[in-house]
């Protein structure tokens, strides 16, 4: 192992509440203000309190994640954003389906003794 | 190299028009794309797909793909190109997309990494990086799976992800990055943590971007999680749950007695306080009860549930069935 393989201590961002304002969230996702208030009037994403001004906004991680998962949807497959917010809505949906298939395979598994 | 078949990636025939060209890339995108797809290898096949694209739906690119693929291909499936082969295309950007371009193949960068270098750093301010201009790095978002019991009780995890820098000619390229991280004890399903200023370095010594990692649970057989709680389903003889017993149950990387109250039926769940995700608010364990039968009875058994046939006569566990 080399020397970068010191180990690093990590910082629990949802715990805590560790936050983006309107213009880091852009920063971060290289994106015009606009597209972020954008995204937010279609739901796609959402400020943790509902201010009326956008400046007031603060954003989770996981708002930042799906703000990048947007962007890539939109650039490679062209979709715009109504298209977006429903192709994101399913694709939660999908994944919470997937969970809930794995965990009852498992309770299943579990009650067959296997 | 390997000579890559773009009409095979894309599933099309030689002879396909521009059109069909077209419609296979589109549905192959959605496919495989790595924000919709669970298939393992779906960022590859993306890459791929996008790749075969770029080249085919340019009929300048395609005509000259198609002349390499008449005789560069060799018999054992590698590749060569003719000596002096210069593409005469290039890759001038505002193709598929500039910031997957440099997601492309070796094979690729062969025949049309001419006109590459230039293109992809044009996106960046025009002609490569200027001296003077600062750019924040990119922050790097990665994922990192944990058995139950390292989310518990915390662990050190190894990981890797691809950070994009400037070589020494300005062209932007991925480089593998690994780091050893200290997880700490009680994280959760999609919880983030960051790793300050380890995402892509800065440009013209502006700051680099972080690294986030979301957290997802790998299947664990026996324990499954819901929001705190763990859920765990525990086997007992009809006997115990009869007359009441106490069972011993297993925790996360331990195991705790449980009194299993009198009369018990099946499914019946009990709550074992703060034996759940630790944390502030710790959750809890819950058993699940199921009763279970041994495979073969004694000839004294078969006795004893006779006498018990006879003494519960009127009980119908068929009622609800109407039967």
């Amino acid at each position: 192992m080399s020397k970068q393989d010191h180990i690093l201590t990590v910082e629990v961002v949802d715990q805590d509440g560790s936050t983006f304002t309107l213009r880091e969230i852009c920063e971060r996702g290289e994106c015009h203000a606009e597209f972020v208030i954008k995204l937010v009037d279609y739901g796609i994403i959402a400020p943790l309190e509902d201010y009326p001004e956008a400046r007031q906004w603060e954003f989770d991680v996981a708002a930042l994640s799906r703000l990048r998962k947007a962007q890539r949807l939109q650039r490679d497959l062209k979709v715009n954003l109504p298209g977006l917010a429903m192709s994101l809505e399913l694709l939660d949906e999908v994944e919470e389906m997937r969970r809930e298939v794995a965990r009852l395979n498992n309770r299943i598994r579990q009650l067959m003794g296997e | 190299m390997d000579f890559k078949d773009y009409y095979a990636v894309l599933g099309v025939s030689e002879s396909a028009s521009a059109e069909e060209i077209k419609k296979a890339y589109r549905k192959l995108a959605r496919k495989y794309h790595p924000d919709v797809s669970k298939e393992e290898d779906a960022d590859t096949k993306f890459k791929d797909v996008g790749e075969a694209y770029e080249v085919l739906k340019d009929p300048e690119k395609r005509a000259e793909y198609d002349q390499l693929r008449k005789y560069g291909a060799r018999a054992d499936g590698s590749f060569e190109p003719p000596p002096g082969w210069q593409s005469g295309s290039g890759f001038g950007g505002g193709g598929y997309t500039e910031a997957d371009a440099r997601q492309f193949s070796d094979f690729f960068e062969e025949i049309f990494g001419g006109g590459r270098r230039g293109g992809f750093s044009g996106g960046f301010g025009g002609g490569g990086f200027r001296q003077n201009m600062k750019m924040r790095g990119e922050d790097v978002h990665a994922r990192i799976a944990l058995f139950l019991e390292e989310a518990f009780h915390g662990c050190e995890k190894q990981v890797s992800f691809a950070v994009h820098e400037a070589d020494e000619h300005g062209r932007v390229i991925p480089r593998q990055k690994t780091l050893k991280v200290k997880i700490p004890a009680g994280m959760r399903e999609g919880q983030h943590i960051r790793l300050k200023g380890q995402g892509s370095p800065g440009v013209g010594g502006a700051e680099p971007g972080d690294l986030f990692i979301e957290v997802e649970f790998a299947p664990h057989p026996h324990f499954s999680v819901e929001g705190r709680d763990v859920m765990v389903t525990v086997p007992i003889a009809p006997w115990e749950a009869a007359l009441g017993a106490t069972v011993t149950v297993p925790t996360v990387g331990s195991k705790v007695n449980v009194k299993v109250p009198k009369g018990s039926t099946s499914g019946r769940k009990l709550r074992l306080k703060g034996k759940g995700f630790p944390g502030k608010h710790p959750g809890d364990q819950i058993v699940i009860l199921q009763i279970t039968m041994p495979e073969k009875h004694s000839a004294e058994a078969e006795k004893l549930y006779e006498q018990l046939a006879e003494a519960e006569k009127n009980f119908n566990p068929r009622s609800k069935l109407h039967v």
